[in-house]
């Protein structure tokens, strides 16, 4: 196998250098095989890992350099476009360090920082060197999502119910669909008995895997700074049941990921009188866009299945912001994204820890 | 060859328990009441008071009632003049009649002590009452899973409700009440568990849809046998039953403890 497959007809413009920095399973099973399928206008150049042999191993798989640390990365010339996929608690500096290295465009991995102070900081060097910056939020970018905002009027004024619903087998499953993974983080066995436990698996919960669908349920939720936590529950052995209030609008976040084979990941929104439904593929796998349904009284318009999802969405899109032949989205809307995320993540981790306690004095009693 | 009953149905009951259809489907079991007769079978709807209606019924010399969408209220006199009398009283719930319930509960039940959560979903038109839904969307969870624990209401207006509760288990459980003319009216469960689940939906008795039950494990998943029989005829079916045996339904008193947990919510 070539170490450049990639090669790019004469006459053609050189496809895009792309650098990764963080080279775990999302990156294998979702990024590269994103990647594999736009080799006409994209091409990773280099991979950074913490783990050498881990960087030089995945970055063997696509042809491109590897190094161990930040700086290499973002001071190679070929890489025109970063991608961050490290650790939650690195984003902010990453993001930061990719803006001042005159990079073309930046693609952060949701959570693009874990504080509205790290927003703020990201959002002004955003301002300052004009780079372009998307979150990985990848249904925001899935050709069925697109359809449906293009198409569901007003209904995001008169929502009165949203609904997000995930159920999802644990990773391993849908990343061995997608690829063959070099390492894994090693999991452990949580006491639930401890209340930090369930705060953590909560925040984590809402950061990790709710936060996919928060920015669609803020498109419907623009009084979202007048939240109201009415529930907020752990699920065993992950997941959480969540109700809040903002505002007139009621917004229920349902997550399961055990051990079944049927994934399910729905999002709604509901008025009196229109409803969305939209069903999205799985995680880490190509299995095309999600399937959005509009019902206005008993008729229905169905948007999809469309060929991508939003991995490849967001590709195509930071493809476009390097070559300015889009405008990227504002930073106030990253931040409020973000903003809405911790928002509900701090307040639901208190409701949790009270209920938590409510449960076990009624267990002792 | 068995007997065929003759009934009787107030307007509302008519209207909203299609009791004529649910008749005219059991045709050698039940038939309309000759004028100047007196119906053996008296079809009366659930609305505020129903118990003092069902129990006038039974002085007048009814030996079956079917009772169409009762709203919440004591059964203990109507239950104490039905067995004096050995007259059957059926209710006629709009979800929890439905026929497909029955699999649903064995099916639930298997799953129940590895149970995670239980997320239901009750949709109905906009403008209906949420209170009534509330009743009606409790009644059907409870046949499935039998009683909650620590249920209450978090919140509840025009546009529907969120109850919280816990199952046996402790496993959180949370039903949501929606209001709209976009979303199919029904019911939806979903219990969730270590490898799979129960998933129930079950729709309008207005036809003869059937719901839909399916068991998820390790192996795959099962769509119980479904069933085109509405939630009505199965009601005046299973009347039907105990007349010919004698025997009195359980319906009051598994509606005394749904009245019972609905006189609870906080």
């Amino acid at each position: 196998m070539s170490s450049h497959p990639q090669a790019t007809p004469l006459g053609s413009p050189r496809p895009l250098g792309v650098g990764i920095l963080g080279a775990g399973p999302v990156t294998q099973a979702i990024h590269l095989p994103s990647l594999a399928r736009l080799r006409n206008i994209l091409e990773v150049r280099h991979i950074m890992d913490v783990d050498s042999a881990v960087a030089e191993s995945v970055a063997a798989r696509v042809g491109a350099n590897y190094s161990t640390s930040m700086d290499a990365l973002l001071g190679d010339p070929d890489v025109d476009i970063v991608a961050i996929c490290s650790p939650h608690q690195f984003h902010a500096d990453q993001v930061i360090a990719a803006c001042r290295a005159g990079k073309k465009a930046v693609l952060c991995e949701k959570p693009f920082a874990m504080s509205g102070e790290e927003a703020a900081r990201i959002s002004a060097v955003s301002e300052e060197t004009s780079v372009p910056i998307i979150v990985g939020a990848m249904h925001t970018f899935d050709p069925g999502w697109l359809a449906a905002e293009a198409n569901w009027g007003d209904l995001s004024e008169n929502v009165h119910t949203i609904r997000s619903s995930i159920v999802l087998p644990p990773n391993a499953r849908f990343e061995d669909f997608a690829t063959e993974i070099i390492t894994r983080p090693a999991g452990g066995t949580p006491d639930y008995s401890d209340v930090e436990v369930i705060k953590n698996a909560l925040r984590g919960g809402i950061m990790g895997l709710a936060i996919h669908d928060l920015p669609l349920v803020r498109r419907f939720t623009p009084d979202f700074e007048d939240l109201e936590v009415l529930q907020a529950r752990h699920v065993r052995p992950f997941g959480y049941v969540i109700s809040l209030r903002s505002g007139n609008r009621i917004i229920e976040l349902r997550a399961a990921m055990n051990k079944t084979w049927k994934p399910e990941w729905v999002f709604e929104a509901i008025s009196d009188d229109a409803a969305l439904r939209v069903d999205f593929t799985p995680s880490y796998v190509q299995a095309g866009s999600a399937v959005a349904t509009i019902t206005r009284g008993t008729t229905s318009t169905t948007y999809g299945p469309y060929e991508h999802n939003g991995y490849e969405g967001e590709w195509r899109e930071l493809a476009q912001l390097a070559l300015r032949t889009k405008q990227p989205p504002s930073a106030e809307s990253l931040i409020n994204d973000l903003t809405f995320a911790i928002a509900i993540a701090d307040a639901t981790v208190d409701v949790a820890a009270a209920e938590h306690a409510n449960s076990h004095a009624g267990a002792r009693s | 060859m068995s007997t065929q009953y003759t009934v009787t149905s107030t307007p509302r009951a008519e209207e909203s328990g299609a009791v004529a259809l649910a008749v005219a489907s059991l045709p050698a079991s039940f038939g309309p009441v000759a004028t100047g007769e007196a119906a053996r079978i008296s079809a009366i709807e659930g609305a505020p008071r129903w118990t003092t209606e069902a129990i006038k019924a039974i002085d007048g010399g009814a030996s079956g009632i079917v009772v169409v969408n009762p709203v919440p209220e004591s059964t203990a006199a109507l239950l104490d003049a039905a067995e004096v009398s050995g007259v059957a009283v059926v209710l006629d719930q709009r979800w929890a009649s439905n026929p497909g319930l029955a699999g649903a509960e064995d099916a639930a039940r298997l799953v129940a002590g590895r149970a995670a959560m239980l997320d239901s979903v009750a949709t109905a038109a906009a403008g209906s009452d949420p209170e009534r839904l509330l009743t009606e969307h409790l009644a059907a969870v409870v046949r499935v899973t039998g009683g909650l624990d620590a249920v209450r209401v978090l919140r509840r207006g025009t546009h529907g409700y969120t109850v919280s509760g816990r199952l046996a288990n402790g496993a959180p459980v949370s039903l949501q009440g929606v209001l709209s003319n976009s979303r199919p009216a029904g019911v939806d469960f979903r219990l969730y568990t270590d490898d799979g689940g129960v998933s129930i939906t079950v729709p309008e008795p207005l036809a003869a849809w059937p719901a839909e039950v399916r068991a998820t494990g390790p192996q795959g998943e099962i769509l119980l046998p479904t069933l085109y029989e509405s939630a009505h005829r199965t009601t005046w079916r299973r009347l039907k039953e105990h007349l010919d045996a004698g025997t009195l339904p359980s319906d009051l008193a598994g509606f005394a403890r749904l009245t019972e947990s609905i006189a609870h919510l906080t």
